[in-house]
This record gives structure tokens, sequence and C-alpha cells, in this order.
């Protein structure tokens, strides 16, 4: 299957999907942010209309709405400092209801449904070099922050207090996962990128690992998950998202069931010395 | 070390005031204790020195930027899970203050700590922790060092153990220390001196005449 250019292309951009988002996703999961993934994603359905409406890259238009949407979440924590699901609430309707009228209005002359469920065949060599530019740039940021994001969301103040300027590397984050939720609306859609943002990370968190381990399980099983679901989904026939969101819950079912398994054995051997 | 004069703070920036008509003088190498019912001011106190908060009237002057600080563990992220061992989380401090590694390691030492470096925070003892925390403010060997309750939550042999730290890094190397303090024992046994807050203003005391004055009177 891998003879085809578009497999090509869906596998490219799914290896550095896969190692990017728990690179992300963590630092949402661990700030009880996880559900900001889900709104940014509806955000960057709306930049795909939006550029898909007006001739652009969709995923470069995806990238610039969604870094918006992320800066105006931190913009709005401010404001909305003991009611934050309210922000939340705020830009899924400003995403959503840019891409319902965008779509209603009949002016689009692609079919939007490919961002909304994923799709192999729709990464062009364009899109792949995008991807490619937008995860060089992301490393490099999260290379550089890396620290700094792990004290913010670790111990904010004691961060602060070493000289972090918090503010701003919140909004560096916010277009961190800007960048890489535009990757992913191309392969997974919106409808799965919060699920694949966290799921790797919640799995690899059962392990009881320290930060860096729990990172680089978080990658293992997002790189199991992704590339299993892209070839699986070739031969079903089906949409790649839905199908690695499977996945990704039934090897968190095999991790958790994996684990309550082997600490009923470890009790019954210590019972029984 | 520490110069507040005449500070009034409010979270609305207007009366009813948090802090009023505060004075505090702190003088190189002393350990005060901050003592005061809840709802006192204490930590907003803390916050002000720290930096955290901007006064609304007055004035905080804070003589050094090298400041270690110590949060109650339950605001730490400590308890909820996060994935993180005792060396991470001191190695990525010391990387955000372009620290050397031996530094590390020397805290590690200090605290008794250095065996357990790949455990997890989450799976220490809650004295452990707390002296982790300690280890972390001291980072870099801060001229001060600004601690929330350090004994709370935490069984009678660790709290000994803090304590004769604590006593240990303020005798042998001068490090000024400010403790908002609920365990009021210790506050007087460990302390050169104690501001007492009440109603959103302090008054400095010796141990002994706090002692005299508000223990023994119950």
């Amino acid at each position: 299957m891998f003879q085809y250019q578009f497999m090509q292309n869906a596998l490219i951009a799914s290896l550095i999907i896969a190692v990017l988002s728990p690179c992300i996703g963590i630092f949402l999961v661990l700030r009880r942010q996880a559900m900001i993934g889900d709104a940014l994603s509806h955000a960057s359905l709306a930049g795909v209309t939006l550029g898909l409406l007006y001739g652009q890259n969709p995923v470069l238009s995806a990238f610039l709405f969604t870094a918006v949407s992320g800066a105006l979440i931190e913009y709005l924590r401010a404001t909305f400092r003991r009611f934050s699901e309210l922000i939340l609430a705020i830009v899924l309707a400003l995403g959503v209801g840019t891409a319902i009228t965008v779509i209603s209005s009949g002016r689009l002359t692609t079919n939007a449904d490919q961002f909304l469920f994923g799709s192999i065949l729709t990464v062009t060599t364009l899109d792949l070099y995008m991807i490619i530019g937008l995860a060089f740039l992301s490393f490099i940021m999260l290379t550089l922050l890396y620290n700094q994001l792990l004290y913010i969301t670790y111990d904010s103040d004691a961060a602060q207090l070493a000289g972090v300027r918090v503010r701003l590397i919140n909004y560096a984050f916010a277009v961190l996962v800007a960048s890489v939720v535009s990757m992913m609306i191309r392969i997974v859609g919106v409808m799965v990128i919060s699920t694949l943002l966290t799921l790797p990370v919640a799995t690899a968190m059962q392990l009881g690992k320290g930060f860096k381990k729990t990172l680089l399980w978080s990658i293992v099983f997002s790189v199991i998950e992704l590339i299993a679901g892209l070839i699986l989904a070739f031969y079903l026939n089906v949409a790649p998202g839905g199908f690695t969101a499977l996945l990704a819950v039934f090897v968190l079912m095999v991790v958790l069931i994996g684990k309550r398994v082997l600490a009923n054995r470890q009790r019954r051997k210590a019972e029984s010395v | 070390m520490i110069d507040v004069q005449n500070l009034f703070f409010s979270y609305t920036d207007a009366p009813p005031w948090v802090l009023k008509s505060l004075d505090l003088l702190v003088q190189k190498g002393e350990y005060i204790s901050v003592v005061g019912d809840n709802g006192s001011g204490k930590s907003t106190l803390m916050r002000l020195l720290l930096g955290f908060l901007r006064p609304t009237r007055g004035h905080v002057h804070v003589g050094t930027k090298n400041i270690g600080y110590v949060p109650q563990r339950r605001d730490a992220m400590i308890d909820h899970g996060f994935p993180i061992t005792l060396k991470e989380s001191l190695t990525a401090y010391r990387r955000l203050k372009s620290l050397s590694a031996e530094s590390v390691s020397d805290v590690l030492n200090l605290i008794r700590m250095d065996q357990m470096s790949d455990h997890l925070m989450g799976n220490l003892s809650g004295g452990q922790q707390q002296k982790v925390l300690i280890g972390r403010a001291l980072l870099g060997r801060p001229d001060l060092l600004i601690l929330d309750e350090p004994s709370t939550g935490i069984d009678q042999a660790s709290q000994k153990e803090i304590y004769a730290l604590l006593l240990d890094i303020s005798k042998k190397i001068g490090t000024t220390i400010v403790s908002v303090e609920h365990n009021l024992e210790a506050a007087v046994t460990n302390s050169t001196k104690i501001y007492h807050l009440h109603g959103g203003s302090g008054h400095m005391c010796s141990p002994e005449q706090y002692r005299d004055e508000y223990l023994t009177k119950g």
C-alpha cells in the first residue's frame, strides 16, 4: 500500500504528528486543560473553511486561526479567572460559529467533511511540506521551552520566582498547540484531535514513571496507535481518525487491566509470604 | 533585607483592606515567624514579599532577588499524580536558574535524600516531600528563604527534622528566613523574632514576649 504517493504522505505526516502530539498533550493533561485541545480543534475547522473559502492552503489557515484562538484563550484567562470553563465555550462558539456560517453559505467548492473525520487521501505534497515546516519550528520551540513549560505546569509560582515569564510562555504554548492541532486536522480530523492529544499520555501515566519516561512512553503509544490506525483504516476503508481513537481507547483499557492484574498478583504474593 | 512601610493591600484595590498600615523590618540573618489567625493576611503578606502581588498603597522593599520559596505542600502539584521524580523536579529548576549540576547533588546531600533521587514525588511521605520543596528553594543558596506553613500535614518526626534543617541553614549559612507558621510551638522555639498579624495589622515581638502574651494566657 505504501507504493501510493498519498499513503507515503499520510505515513510521514502521521509519524510527525504521533511524535509531536504527546509532547504537547502531556502539558495539556497535567495542566488539566485537556478540553482546550477540543476547543482549538474546532477553531482549526473554522480556519480550514476560511482557507478553502479564500483559496488558501487549509493547513496554513487552520494554523493562523487556531493560533489566534489559542492566544485569545490566554487573554481571556485573566478576565474569567474563576470561570475558566467559560473561555472554552467562547472559543468553541467562535470556531463552530465561523465554520458553520462558511459551510452553510454554499460558497465552498471543496467538501469540508474530510476535515471533520480525517482522510488518508487528502494529504497533498504541499500539505506535507507545510506539516514538516510547522513540526520543525514546533520541535525547536519545545526544546527551548522544555524546562519553562515543565515548571509552569508543575509549580507556576516557583517558575515565576526563578525568572520565567509565565504569561509570555503561556502565549507561546498556545501557538504550539495551534501548530500541532492544525497539523493533525488533515489525518485525524477535528472530531478526535483532543483524543489523540491526551489518550496516549493518559495511558503512559498509568505506568507510574517520571516525567521524561512518561513522555517517551506517550510517544511510543501514540506512534503505535496512529500508524496501526492508518494501516488498518486503509484496509478497512474507514476514516483513520475515528479508528485511531478506538485503538487509543483499546490500548488504554489493556494497560489499565494489565496494571490491575499485576497489582493483584503482587498483593497475593505478598500475602502468601 | 526586608523593609515594608505603611503597606495597604486589598484584592479589589479598595477597602476593606486585607492588610492595613503595616510595617515590617527584617534584618539579614534573622529567622522570623509570621503568625496569626486564619484570614489575618499571612499568605497575602508572603505573596507581596515574593512579588506575586503589588501593594495597593505603601512600600515593599526586598533587598535581594535571590529568594527561595517553599509553598504549602497542598499548593504544589505533588499530590495530584504529577509524574515527576525528585531528581527531575530539582534538575529542571536548577536549569531555570542556570545553576551547575553539582548544586542538585549538594542539595540532595543536605536534605539527606540522595538515595531517593529516582523516586516519584507523589510516592514520598509528606515530610520527605516538604524536604524536597525546601531543597529546591535552597538551590542557588538564596539570601532569603520564604516558607508557607512548612509543617502543615506532616508527622512529628518529620517536623523535627525539617525545623532542625531550617535552624541549621539559618545559623550555619546565615540565610534570612521568613516562615508563615501555624505551628506556634515551632515559631516560639526556632525564631529570632515573631511577627504577629491581627486584623490586617502586625507587630514584631520576641518569642518570649509572644509566649507570655498569647500562648500562656490561652
